[in-house]
């Protein structure tokens, strides 16, 4: 985001997950609409059989958040759970990580700690986790888990200083990890 | 020569179909070297079609031999007017951003082979071959002269690797 323009509107994080179905994100969005508040940044998926929808929601103020939490009740009837916090200015006009993104694959046979033992080791040298997901794949017999993130790497740390902190986990872990600089091109 | 302001999208200049050139005339060369000085003002800029300085012609100018990932295979700084493609191989993904709609990016599907057949700046015709991210450079800028933006050709979302059935 380039600059902050968003001084007259309240906003705020709105997790909502429930089973599948047809019709969860225009369920969600019509009451919003109805509401006269906007959907920002959003990201929604299916995550095994249930639909999670994380929104940026803002309207304008003044706006409280019980008004939201009422209006959402509705949705509670068609099995989903919502949750709903308001935002603080400061995560409202926020700066985009800087560094040099980087796309990390992870995956082997399933066992405990994979997801907990490589972003430690990322949070620890201050690597920047800004999207990520995971998925067990396989049979029954091999299930195989795979990890994907992408991270932004802080001033001073290179693509090969990553891969070489990793370097160690794969081999402790018997994963597989690679890593390859994604950062967007500028056209 | 001058630097230009990028036009921004919702501009309708954006969405243009552009004309083609009828010559490379003075003012043409004019508008070459605006292209030029506003790709060099862009931060990392590779890349700057002529709609995006509001001139709905068909020519762009592209130069990825200062860029971390076309140094090593390029063919250096190109005008490329009434440029065509006449062959295309191979693809592959990139993730692509545009000085037209900032704050934004995207994973696109580019040739990462093409012949170019085009008018350089001193109107001669041209036909050259260029790959690798010099390929995707011009392919972006291209897709200026018709109107398209990378947007119209996201390829995927961010997580669309899981979202593949398993064969058997």
């Amino acid at each position: 985001m380039s600059e902050c323009r968003k001084e007259n509107l309240a906003h705020f994080a709105v997790t909502i997950i429930g089973k599948d179905r047809p019709g969860i994100v225009a369920d969600v969005t019509e009451i919003l609409y109805r509401l006269g508040g906007n959907v920002e940044d959003s990201s929604c998926t299916m995550l095994g059989g249930d639909f999670a929808m994380i929104l940026i929601v803002s309207h304008p103020k003044p706006f409280v958040k019980t008004r939201l939490t009422e209006e959402f009740r509705a949705l509670h009837a068609t099995g989903l759970s919502v949750y709903v916090r308001s935002l603080h200015e400061n995560e409202v006009c926020y700066r985009s990580p800087q560094g040099e993104l980087c796309m990390v694959s992870v995956y082997g046979s399933d066992q405990p700690g994979i997801v907990y033992r490589v972003t430690r080791e990322l949070a620890d040298r201050g690597i920047n986790i800004t999207d990520l997901n995971t998925r067990l794949i396989g049979t029954k017999e091999e299930p195989v888990y795979v990890m994907m993130l992408e991270a932004a790497l802080p001033e001073g740390l290179t693509i090969e200083d990553a891969e070489g902190l990793l370097e160690k986990l794969k081999k402790e872990l018997k994963v597989e990890i690679s890593v390859r600089v994604i950062t967007p091109v500028s056209l | 020569m001058s630097e230009r302001t990028i036009l921004l999208y919702p501009d309708p200049i954006l969405k243009t179909v552009c004309l083609k050139v009828k010559a490379v005339d003075r003012e043409i060369s004019a508008i070459i070297g605006d292209l030029v000085d506003t790709m060099r003002a862009g931060p990392g800029s590779v890349g700057v079609a002529a709609p995006q300085i509001g001139v709905t012609l068909r020519l762009c100018v592209v130069d990825v031999s200062k860029n971390r990932q076309g140094r090593e295979n390029n063919h250096g700084l190109l005008a490329l007017v009434n440029p065509e493609i006449i062959h295309r191989q191979g693809a592959a993904i990139t993730r692509e951003g545009c000085m037209s709609v900032p704050d934004y990016t995207g994973d696109v599907e580019r040739a990462t082979g093409i012949t170019v057949l085009f008018l350089d700046e001193a109107g001669n015709p041209r036909e050259i071959e260029a790959s690798g991210f010099e390929a995707v450079a011009i392919q972006h800028e291209m897709d200026h002269l018709d109107g398209i933006l990378f947007l119209d050709r996201i390829a995927s979302l961010k997580t669309g690797l899981f979202r593949r059935k398993r064969y058997k």
